[in-house]
């Protein structure tokens, strides 16, 4: 058993803080997030100059082939730092997926622009009142070389900006994964508002021609190129909620050591120090389920379990410590001006992505029920 | 034991559900659904009809032109306007009205008190400052005697309301040498006076102020209830508070739109939303979580009632309700799924206008607004268990 970090991962986990950390100043996020878009072109692209945007590609490609894994250092940092930065659906959803079943021709188009930072992509793994991934209701019919899709995804971020966007549909024979251009004809883009502020559409297929050559996966393993790519991005989510909550603890119980109430630090009060206690508890289970969850994915080793476990996490330690953060905090944890805010909304969008605690909690069920019945 | 309303009482629920269904206008609606706290033109409106058609002044006594209703009464008019979402200003009409009534004077009844009743008045409570919130004794904002004025100087902080608000219900230090409690005392300062500023605090959920006092002058006659006479007024009205911060009726319309809205919603996978068992689970533990708090809620008024409300138990309803109020958002939140809980409500794809989106955003206030609630635990245990205090 080894709980460590290789060395290599270590450095990488430092060049990332200290990266993010200089980029997610206070004032800093808050002239981003008085912008448009909530984007740090200049973040991405150090990122980009640093290679990080490459860990988890190919060295065909300009990356570093260091892993999913170590892909999940940077995601956790970036719950972390609450970075404007679309680390989970350009590097793990699209990106890694891309890496992995893509065509030479896909990889060597898209991927030595990631790693450069130039080329955003995205993935739409959600559908109006349909949040499976894994049973997409959008159509794709074969016409000529290509597919023709219809139907709709919804919360895709940065749609706008991507250069493709992976998503699945229903063809004859089972799931198709494609490589949509968000700008070709019969793709519609609809902003949609979205708490944390991440720039998210509602992307309307009408008849949308697909080239041959943008078809990720066919048919026939088109379901399992699915769902390698829902568990990757479900436990990347548990990482950087990981962060996030790690985060909040610790500036909660910075700012508790400080603020003085009854002429005493509040951080003395025997009721503040056991809730902060408490979310260090949270905080740290968390992040263990997330990184076995990681590390069975990063060899490729069945996890199905695991990651529904850690996403199940994420649901009730981020509502638990989001919360406690807040009211640890008293006013300032909710005014916009103080740091907090970002993370408790990062906390709703982290709890709600990806399956919520309450179906996820059935889903588990269903399986033990089976698991036992078989047994039997 | 009966527990239920009486004939009476449900009579008057079904005229205020009535009521307030015709007074919320679409104009209206779509104010609220903005979330804003008040202060539109839909609100100011609404307000004067309120005042219009008596409902104003629901605790004053009659010949003060209030309905002298019990506390029994006044809550289940709080539940009806809760459930409208309606933010209606229970401080000014129910807690500062009839104190500035009682000890204001009859320049101060003629201009400020009646218009109260018309609903023409809304008055921001300024209480906390930076230094000064569960610790609100050691506040420092001063004001000094100057002739026939009060000078004042200071800063508060989450002013609320004062935006839009008329007046703004201050807390000072009137007695320079004063410690803690003593030597505070209620100030009613007009939006407009001179040397004054507010200025926004965006918080994750709604706008609130900050205030600044820059030698704000108000005659004398503004102090209200007597020179340190504040806290005494300041405690009595945090009692008022009690019925309107924790309430039953906005979590149990907000559980019937979505327990509707699951069972209207087919599911594309086949039956409806409200057919999956995860979803029925949900909805099942927030209405036994609503059961509680709407007896609880029942007690407290019923007690108010009969005059012998109980510390711990209004403890007990103010940190169940707050703290209920997070899980229903949350299990609520679940059953809309990524898109109910983070789209916002002008967004295409939103569901139930946003309104979970929204909710988490201004839930987690009341558990540290009030009377935090470490502070009603204590209460709780010392007053409803008899344990020693530790302080
Ligand atoms: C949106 C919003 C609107 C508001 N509106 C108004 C308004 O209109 N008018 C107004 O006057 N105020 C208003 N308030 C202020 C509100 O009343 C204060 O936030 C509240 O009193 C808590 O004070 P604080 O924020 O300074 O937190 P603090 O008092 O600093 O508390 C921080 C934490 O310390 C804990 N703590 C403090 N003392 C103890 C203790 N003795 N034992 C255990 N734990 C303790 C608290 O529980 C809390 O968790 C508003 C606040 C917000 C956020």
């Amino acid at each position: 058993m080894d709980f460590s970090l290789s060395d290599e991962q270590i450095e990488l986990q430092n060049l990332a803080r200290q990266i993010l950390g200089d980029q997610t100043t206070n004032e800093h996020l808050r002239d981003i997030e008085a912008g448009d878009e909530r984007f740090d072109e200049k973040l991405w692209a150090d990122l980009a100059e640093a290679g990080l945007l490459g860990i988890a590609i190919g060295e065909e490609q300009g990356g570093m082939a260091l892993g999913y894994e170590s892909l999940c250092l940077l995601v956790e940092e970036v719950g972390r730092s609450v970075a404007p930065a679309p680390v989970i659906p350009v590097l793990v959803s699209a990106g890694m997926a891309i890496d992995r079943f893509g065509t030479d021709e896909q990889k060597q188009r898209l991927l030595p622009g990631v790693v450069s930072g130039e080329t955003m992509l995205s993935a739409a793994l959600i559908e109006p009142l349909n949040e499976d991934p894994e049973r997409p209701l959008a159509r794709a019919k074969v016409e000529g070389e290509g597919v023709v899709l219809d139907g709709i995804k919804t919360c895709v971020p940065f749609a706008n900006r991507a250069e493709r966007i992976v998503m699945a549909a229903q063809q004859d024979g089972g799931v198709g994964l494609f490589l949509v251009d968000p700008q070709a004809e019969g793709v519609a883009l609809a902003r949609q508002n979205s708490t944390a502020g991440e720039p998210q559409f509602e992307v309307r297929l009408d008849a949308a021609h697909v080239a041959s050559n943008d078809i990720l996966a066919g048919p026939e393993e088109g379901a399992r190129v699915l769902h390698w790519i829902s568990q990757r991005t479900a436990a990347a989510n548990c990482m950087m909620a990981a962060g996030v909550v790690d985060r909040m603890t610790r500036m909660t119980a910075e700012y508790t050591a400080e603020r003085e109430q009854f002429g005493v630090k509040i951080a003395t009060f025997q009721a503040v120090g056991q809730r902060a206690a408490n979310c260090y508890i949270d905080s740290e289970c968390l992040r263990l389920l997330a990184q076995q969850a990681v590390s069975l994915l990063n060899e490729d080793r069945p996890a199905d379990d695991e990651v529904t476990i850690a996403k199940m996490w994420v649901g009730d330690v981020t509502h638990r410590v989001s919360h406690a953060a807040q009211h640890l905090h008293g006013g300032i944890g909710v005014d916009r001006d103080y740091p907090l805010f970002r993370y408790c909304l990062w906390a709703k969008q982290l709890e709600l992505a990806m399956g919520s605690t309450a179906q996820l909690t059935a889903r588990l069920g269903e399986g033990i029920a089976r698991e036992f019945s078989a047994n039997a | 034991m009966r527990i239920e309303f009486t004939p009476d009482q449900l009579a008057l629920q079904k005229e205020l559900r009535a009521y307030f269904e015709e007074l919320v206008t679409p104009e209206l609606q779509a104010e609220l659904d903005a979330g804003g706290e008040g202060g539109g033109p839909e609100f100011r409106k609404a307000m004067r009809r309120l005042g219009a058609d008596g409902w104003i002044g629901l605790s004053w006594p009659k010949e003060l032109g209030g309905r002298e209703m019990t506390p029994m009464e006044q809550y289940i008019f709080t539940e009806e306007v809760m459930r409208t979402g309606f933010p209606y200003p229970f401080l000014t009409t129910e807690a500062i009205g009839p104190v500035l009534h009682e000890y204001g004077s009859d320049q101060m009844r003629e201009a400020v008190v009646m218009p109260i009743l018309r609903g023409e008045v809304v008055i921001a409570i300024g209480y906390s400052e930076p230094g000064a919130g569960t610790d609100l004794a050691s506040l420092t904002t001063r004001a000094d005697r100057d002739g026939d004025e009060w000078v004042i100087n200071g800063q508060k902080v989450w002013t609320s309301l004062a935006d839009f608000s008329d007046y703004i219900w201050l807390a000072a230090r009137t007695d320079p040498g004063s410690k803690k409690h003593r030597g505070l005392s209620l100030l009613l300062v007009p939006n407009d006076a001179p040397g004054l500023t507010v200025s926004p605090i965006w918080t994750m959920g709604v706008r609130t102020n900050a205030t600044y006092y820059d030698n704000v002058r108000v005659p004398a006659e503004n102090l209200i209830g007597g020179e340190g006479n504040g806290w005494a007024l300041i405690t009595g009205q945090l009692n008022r508070e009690r019925l309107s911060l924790v309430n039953h009726g906005s979590a149990d319309t907000l559980y019937r739109r979505v327990a509707k809205w699951a069972a209207d919603t087919e599911s594309p996978h086949g039956g409806r939303v409200i057919d999956q068992p995860w979803v029925q689970t949900n909805l099942a533990r927030v209405k036994s979580g609503l059961e509680a708090l709407k007896l609880i809620c029942w007690k407290q008024a019923w007690a108010m009632t009969e005059g012998n409300l109980q510390m711990a138990d209004a403890s007990v309803a103010k940190v169940y309700g707050t703290e209920f109020f997070l899980e229903h958002y949350r299990l609520l939140g679940e059953i809309v799924g990524q898109a109910g809980g983070t789209i916002q409500r002008d967004s295409p794809g939103e569901i139930l206008k946003g309104r979970l989106e929204f909710m988490y955003r201004v839930g987690s206030i009341l558990t540290f607004g009030g009377g935090t609630n470490e502070v009603q635990r204590d209460i709780i245990s010392a007053a409803g268990l008899g344990m020693p205090r530790s302080r």
